[in-house]
């Protein structure tokens, strides 16, 4: 009897033991682990997603913008401290350079390249598109981060000064030391490389157009070339973009950084995002570099009184703008005139007009193109600096420009006390966050 | 089966009555337990040796043993006057025959000595005899229960090796619990809470951080029991114990028993405790007086530290009166008569913030019951009311519980019952907000004693000193967020039990049981338009290209969180139990559990809301990144399914030696984790040798019992959250508008390496008591070591993530329980008994891999949860702190760390571990407890101390050296900072940036400052948690009204505590945390009334 029991008892545990598999089989509700090129498009989308508006933070310490007493204590308590350089007191509030969020999407990035081989149901040009967008976003994450973190690669002696660290597998074990400027400029050269071998599609139906595409690696290359110095580099890349995209946008219809603009190349990273849009003022003096006839200056911005201005072009997703056509043409003009051409000065002139024709009513441009053509080299250059701070500003290129080029002195008053960033200034390097140190005590060396 | 086991018993029968004379008689009966009615198997019916003596009998023993139905028959030689009955657990009795009646029903009551007979896991009832692991037992009763909201708060200092803490005085806050310290890192460290049999889901406790908002009144799924329906409280602390549990029983489990009906007459009970709670008192905190705080202000105002120079009710005046710089350069005298006036007239304010934030509190507590029964069923049934104020105004709790509990027994063999268990709580409180100052507890640390709340009129007066940096127009008033938001939470808790016993034959039992949980929560939050919160809520989506206005419509805003927890659990168990020739004991238990939960979560948010009409208003956003970041809307569901299967085996020669075995396999659901780790084993060994049964002790009567226990067993864990692949959840996002993606959102980084945790522990214990139980005593000791543990650890940032789990290290707790009983006294009038408890518990960890990135040095040697600090030497000439470096000499800051100009250090994360020096442990070496209890004729009275010793915590800093923000108050350490006029300070000075600029930006923003050896401190505490004096009103007296037994006591919680230096803290207990709530002092009077 006792066996008969115990048999009968086993027995039924064994049937409960199988049952049990599909009982304990549940597949949480949204999780997944990504096999598939569908699978594979949202991972990407997410790192997409995940690109940080940092160059709008950074815009903060360009000349671009102005903060004063009447603003929100929330704000003043995020931004001043940026505003005003104040890097070593800030206050506990201040909003932090996402650090974490730029490596996040070379993860990701990284983890598609590696994985470019274990994809399954796609086509093959779905499979290369992917990985060369992969390619991309690891070559302009390097890129954005070791212009913010480290000294410009025309101020420095980039073989000798040390950056970020360059981040090139998914390995989440090893602790990294900073690369070098230069190690980091030649791996983004190297990656674009790699992305132009891969990317197959040439245009993405408006709403996808932040993803990018064959002509986008040019674009990037061209901007990253100039702020290495390399002109011939920029000036080459630049063109080849113009010669398939060379439209500009009518501003008095729609604004060039618009997602839908003819002057689209990549339209990912909404840089003035909704919160920085509302902290800041546009500074006077630099509304003032807008002169009459300039087409620009009702369309970027809403002039309240004499010294209140209100930005327009910013503080949503329809703004979004990483690179447009307009920058080739003064990446163009610039690498041409500083030598990036046989017969740079008539073919920086010839860039620089045609952009300056689409910007500036008739009256204003033929006084533009009489100024233009009489310039001497020294006094064109300044022009394209200072056209390329109108047309490009609030898309998060002052700040940058600011350093690749003069690295000015600039003044800032708020409440009647000055503050100043002097010329050549050390601050023209934002700081390795904090918490990035604290994870990681390499990076203070 | 049944017949082998029978015929066994007849045989001993046949054996025993051998010798029966012939000239005797034979008498019958059956002998039945007093709990339950059920019959008593192999209970012991003899003739004494003396009584066979007297009847002049041949024979030297005599007796028999019960049959399966609790049955007897024994042939009694003539003269033989009285018959013994005894049965392990039961009062031995002595029955008299009388001449003219051969049938007795035999009556047994469980005994009552110290060590209880039966012990329950939850899956077993087992024998004490038979007992081989480590459990502690405590009976709730009326006395020991006091005047508590929850059954976690009972445990304190009653258990040998539990600890149970307190972290805030909040109302219905939960106590910290740890069962033979810190067993896991990963995870919950919380022990499991089994009711009835069902182990309870919703019991974690969450960190001392979170509890530490006023609107934060977090209750675990334990609030919603009363404990007046408790019975006992069973405490599994060794792996004999507890492996039957699986790996949810890593860290302990505590068993409640609740109270059953019992056969008889029906008893009604009633019970209620008012309690007054007075006003706390933060004088120990030392916050600066108006006259102070001014004081410093002027004197900062003169100094070079410039932080927050325009902040402060000093500062202000002299803004306004545009004197700002003439006192700067020529102190108090520059002042016209005017503006010295109105400084000095703040100095006249002092507002009592304490006294007008908090008030003296009424609680009531009331508890009604009745219970009964006959032969055939059973009921207890009791409802509960309990209501707590908060000493903060406006802040209170509720629960309404109702129990029904019925036993049925359908026939001798078959028993069925159901149990109901329902609550409600509901808790109001108001909105609290991030920035944390509208928490009272917070606010009154922190307000300026010269703020005022109402103007004269009895307006709201604004404080614009609190609010950060910058003056704002958001206006602030603590009195008018009380008035203008409302917090409620509002819990249902349903917990049905069901279940069925079969006494298959003598030897085969089977049982199964059915429970469900349900725990139900609504939040609702309420702000009104003219709130502080509402105000920031505008200004922060205030729009220039809307004009300036906000796009949230005008009104308030109400928040609705939903969520439910449900809770499936059945288990099904065969037993089998038999004793073959009256050596050999032998039982087995295989069974198999599974369990399934659902979890689901809604929030809702309405804008433009008001609250007589209770409509809202729609939000038109201007784009989409507004509307993401003010989600107006948001759900999550979770479903895991579990499946267990277990056996334990144990066999017993001659009631003295013991060998038990328990096994588990735990499955459990595992999306992207390796299949074979489904099924995790567990199980344990153990032996009992009960010496005070070997026949040269039993001899020794002074010796009660002692028995002597070892157990070892092995549990093992997995991280669920952990993948192996890189995994993420789907989720959708517009990146440009108007097209809406997948998105894959990853969560934890793949971690390839993560292997099982496990935990190997030994337990060897000794129970002894000697002098009729007069002294009773059990020892533990026990060693727990956990190996490949599972931590979160910090990544470095460019992993792309911040922290993953990682097997770390291996650890060990080993200690010594002491639980101590001792009747000191025991007259006819006077009894005293003193319950001591103490143990040692010691925490150490052996192996620790530590990142790379680290720079906190590794704890290799030293308990988990040590400080380490920064050994101070005193301050330099500057008032800048100097530190001790290895070779023992006093550095500075920069010279310590190497710090580069960005004041960031640039040693080697290495050599940065190694600046730290040990300073002790987080934790209490020694926890315990003491409670004596005295008896005079009707009076009671009982002083219950509860102790942690040797610890350490490390405090928040008085004032920060870089960012003391002169516009709020703090306690008069800042008065001794030092200063070039009081440079023998061993505070530090305030720094002023710009000077010595890297050590600056090191103390304003890494931990150096806070890591400092001054802020950790001795926290030793003794607490007298409560003394209590009960009467118990004579029977004489209540018979006349129709009252059974009456009990009126006084109870007096939290009077006393005797701790380190606690200076500028409330308790020792909450020293980590400046704004927990003071821990309430009590005073109780309780009735309890039984018909």
């Amino acid at each position: 009897m006792r066996k008969n029991t115990i048999s009968t008892i086993l027995l039924g545990l064994l049937v409960l033991m199988s049952s049990c598999d599909s009982f304990l089989d549940i597949k949480p509700v949204g999780k997944v682990i990504p096999t598939t090129a569908d699978e594979f498009r949202a991972l990407i989308a997410e790192a997409y997603a995940t690109v940080s508006d940092d160059r709008g933070l950074a815009s903060f310490r360009s000349d671009e913008m102005l903060m004063d007493g009447t603003m929100a204590a929330n704000d003043l308590n995020s931004y001043k401290d940026i505003w005003i350089w104040n890097d070593y007191a800030a206050s506990e509030n201040t909003a932090t350079f996402k650090w974490r969020q730029f490596y996040h999407v070379l993860f990701i990035a990284n983890y598609v390249i590696e994985s470019e081989s274990m994809i399954e149901n796609g086509t093959s040009e779905e499979i290369r598109q992917m990985v060369g967008e992969a390619y991309m976003l690891r070559a302009y994450m390097h890129f954005i981060l070791v212009n913010l973190h480290a000294p410009a690669y025309t101020k420095c002696d980039p073989a000798a000064t040390k950056a970020v660290p360059l981040k090139l597998d998914s390995d989440t074990e090893n602790t990294l030391s900073r690369n070098t400027v230069a190690e980091v400029y030649a791996s983004i050269l190297d990656d674009l490389e790699s992305a132009e071998d891969y990317l197959n599609v040439d245009s993405w139906e408006t709403g996808l157009n932040y993803r990018f595409t064959t002509l986008s690696v040019d674009a990037i290359r061209s901007r990253v070339c100039l702020y290495m110095g390399d002109w011939s580099g920029a000036y080459k890349a630049a063109q080849s973009v113009l010669a398939v995209k060379s439209e500009l946008a009518d501003v008095a219809k729609m604004l060039p950084s618009d997602y839908r603009s003819v002057e689209s190349i990549v339209s990912l990273e909404e840089v003035m995002s909704a919160q920085y849009a509302r902290a800041m003022k546009v500074a006077p003096a630099f509304f003032k570099m807008y002169g009459t006839g300039d087409l620009r200056k009702n369309k970027y911005y809403k002039q309240i009184t004499a010294s209140k201005v209100d930005l327009l072009k910013g503080g949503s997703n329809q703004y979004s703008c990483t690179v447009r056509v307009g920058e080739m043409y003064l990446n163009a003009a610039e690498a041409a005139l500083q030598g990036g051409t046989e017969n740079g000065l008539d073919e920086a002139r010839t860039q620089l007009l045609t952009l300056q024709q689409a910007r500036y009513n008739a009256s204003a441009y033929a006084a533009k193109m009489k100024s233009v053509n009489e310039m001497t080299s020294e006094d064109l250059l300044q022009e394209i600096y200072d056209e390329r701070a109108r047309e490009l500003a609030f898309e998060g290129h002052r700040w940058f420009d600011l350093r690749r080029t003069t690295q000015p002195r600039i003044v800032k008053t708020f409440k009647g006390e000055e503050y100043v960033l002097e010329e050549g200034d050390e601050r023209y390097t934002i700081r390795i966050p904090a918490e990035a140190i604290e994870a990681n005590p390499n990076l203070a060396n | 089966m049944r017949t082998l086991v029978f015929c066994c018993l007849l045989a001993l029968n046949v054996l025993y009555a051998a010798g029966a004379s012939a000239a005797g008689r034979t008498v019958s009966g059956t002998v039945i337990s007093a709990e339950d009615n059920e019959p008593l198997v192999g209970a012991s019916v003899i003739v004494t040796s003396d009584q066979l003596k007297k009847a002049g009998s041949s024979q030297e023993s005599l007796g028999v043993l019960t049959d399966i139905d609790g049955k007897f028959t024994i042939a009694v030689p003539a003269g033989v006057k009285e018959l013994k009955c005894s049965y392990v657990g039961y009062t031995a009795k002595t029955v008299t025959l009388s001449a003219d009646k051969d049938k007795y029903t035999i009556i047994m009551e469980s005994s009552s000595t110290m060590l209880k007979d039966v012990v329950v896991t939850g899956y077993q009832v087992i024998e004490r005899r038979k007992l081989t692991a480590s459990i502690s037992k405590v009976g709730v009763d009326d006395e020991m229960r006091g005047a508590v909201m929850n059954v976690d708060q009972i445990l304190a200092g009653q258990v040998a090796g539990l600890s149970a803490v307190q972290n805030t005085g909040t109302p219905g806050a939960p106590m910290k619990i740890r069962i033979r310290g810190t067993a896991s890192l990963s995870g919950t460290q919380d022990p499991l809470w089994v009711i009835d049999g069902v182990p309870m889901n919703g019991t974690d406790v969450p960190a001392m951080e979170e509890l530490k908002d006023i609107d934060n009144i977090y209750q675990s799924s334990v609030a919603g029991l009363n404990p007046a329906d408790i019975e006992s409280i069973t405490v599994l602390k060794d792996a004999a114990a507890t492996a039957i549990y699986g790996t949810r029983a890593a860290n302990g489990v505590i068993v409640i028993t609740t109270k059953n009906g019992k056969a008889g007459k029906a008893e009604v009970n009633f019970s209620t405790r008012l309690s007054f709670s007075p006003k706390p008192s933060i004088d120990r905190l030392n916050l600066l007086t108006a006259s102070e705080k001014v004081d410093l202000e002027l004197d900062l105002l003169q100094s070079d530290y410039t932080y927050r120079e325009n902040k402060g009710g000093v500062s202000r005046i002299l803004q306004n009166a545009g004197m700002f710089d003439a006192y700067k350069a020529g102190g108090w005298n520059a002042l016209s008569p005017d503006v010295q006036a109105q400084i000095n007239s703040l100095r006249a304010i002092n507002t009592d913030w304490n006294d007008i934030l908090f008030r003296s509190t009424f609680n009531q507590e009331y508890n009604f019951s009745v219970s009964g029964g006959n032969d055939k069923a059973t009921y207890y049934t009791s409802v509960g009311f309990y209501d707590e104020n908060g000493n903060v105004p406006g802040v209170n709790i509720n629960r309404f519980n109702a129990v029904l509990k019925t036993s049925y027994r359908l026939s001798s063999r078959l028993k069925v019952g159901a149990s109901l268990f329902a609550n409600r709580r509901k808790s109001n409180s108001y909105l609290t907000d991030s920035d944390g100052f509208t928490n009272p507890v917070y606010y009154s640390r922190r307000a300026n004693p010269y703020q005022l709340p109402y103007d004269e009129n009895g307006n709201y007066i604004y404080d614009i000193d609190i609010q950060g940096r910058e003056d704002s127009d958001l206006k602030f008033n603590v009195f008018e967020e009380r008035e203008n938001t409302d917090y409620t939470q509002e819990s249902m808790g349903v917990t049905a039990l069901f279940d069925v016993n079969l006494r298959i034959n003598d030897s085969f039992k089977a049982s199964t049981q059915l429970g469900f949980q349900l725990d139900h929560s609504d939040v609702q939050s309420y702000a009104h338009a003219e709130t502080y919160a509402m105000r920031k809520e505008f200004e922060r989506t205030t729009l220039a290209s809307l004009g300036g206005v906000s796009f949230l419509p005008d009104g308030g805003r109400h928040m609705q969180n939903r969520s439910t927890n449900k809770q499936i659990n059945w288990k099904a168990q065969v037993e089998y139990g038999s004793t073959f020739s009256r050596v050999h004991d032998v039982e087995a238990m295989l069974g198999t559990e599974i369990r399934k939960t659902w979890y689901d979560y809604f929030s809702s948010t309405a804008y433009g809301y008001d609250k007589k009409t209770l409509t809202s208003k729609p939000v038109l956003f201007p784009n989409e990144s507004w509307a993401r970041q003010y989600s107006l809307h948001s759900e999550s569901y979770a479903e895991n399914a579990y499946a267990s299967f277990y056996g334990t085996a144990s066999y017993s020669l001659m009631h003295r030696y013991t060998i038990g075995t328990s096994i588990r396999f735990d499955g459990s659901d595992l999306f992207g984790v390796d299949k074979k780790y489904r099924f995790l084993p567990l199980y344990s060994f153990s032996g009992l040798w009960r010496a005070s049964e070997e026949p040269f002790l039993r001899e020794v009567s002074a010796i009660n019992n002692l028995g002597f226990r070892v157990s070892y067993g092995i549990q093992g864990n997995i991280d669920k959250s952990t993948s192996s692949y890189v995994m993420g959840y789907y989720n959708n996002i517009s990146i440009l508008p108007g097209m809406t993606e997948d998105v894959i959102v990853l969560g934890t980084p793949p971690n390839r390496r993560l292997r099982w945790e496990k935990t190997r522990t030994l337990n060897a214990g000794a129970d002894m008591s000697v002098l009729d139980n007069a002294i009773s005593f059990s020892l533990d000791y026990y060693h727990r070591k956990g190996s490949d543990l599972i931590a979160l650890k910090m990544l470095p940032l460019e992993t792309g993530f911040s922290s993953t789990s990682v097997n770390w290290a291996s650890m060990r707790n080993q200690g010594v329980e002491l639980a101590l009983s001792t009747r000191n006294i025991s007259t006819k009038d006077f009894t005293w008994t003193t319950n001591f408890n103490i143990a040692y518990n010691e925490n150490t960890v052996l192996q620790e891999t530590v990142p790379s990135n680290q720079t906190t040095p590794s704890r290799e040697g030293h308990p988990v949860n040590s400080i380490f600090a920064y050994k101070t030497a005193g301050l330099d000439d500057e008032g800048y702190p100097l530190f001790l470096n290895k070779d023992g000499e006093a550095v500075t800051a920069a010279e310590l760390l190497k710090l580069n100009g960005a004041g960031a250090s640039m040693l080697s994360a290495e050599e940065q571990r190694n600046m730290y020096s040990y300073i002790g442990s987080g934790d209490p070496l020694i926890t315990g407890g003491f409670i004596n209890t005295f008896k005079y004729k009707q009076f009671d009275l009982s002083l219950n101390f509860a102790f942690n010793l040797l610890m350490y915590s490390r405090v928040t800093p008085s004032y920060s050296n870089t960012i003391f923000d002169r516009g709020m108050n703090t306690n008069r350490d800042i008065l001794n900072r030092w200063t070039p006029s009081n440079s023998s300070s061993t505070l530090p000075a305030l720094l002023v940036e710009g000077k010595r600029q890297s050590e600056y930006v090191q103390y304003s923003e890494f931990s150096l400052y806070s890591m400092m050896d001054t802020w950790v401190k001795r926290s030793d505490h003794v607490r007298l948690q409560n003394i209590r004096l009960g009467y118990n009103i004579p029977k004489q007296w209540l018979s006349r009204i129709g009252v059974k037994n009456a009990v009126v006591a006084f109870e007096a919680r939290n009077l006393l505590v005797f701790g380190c230096n606690y200076d500028n803290y409330l308790d020792p207990e909450t020293m980590g945390n400046q704004f927990a709530q003071p821990i309430p002092k009590s005073y109780t009077f309780s009735l309890n009334v039984g018909f």
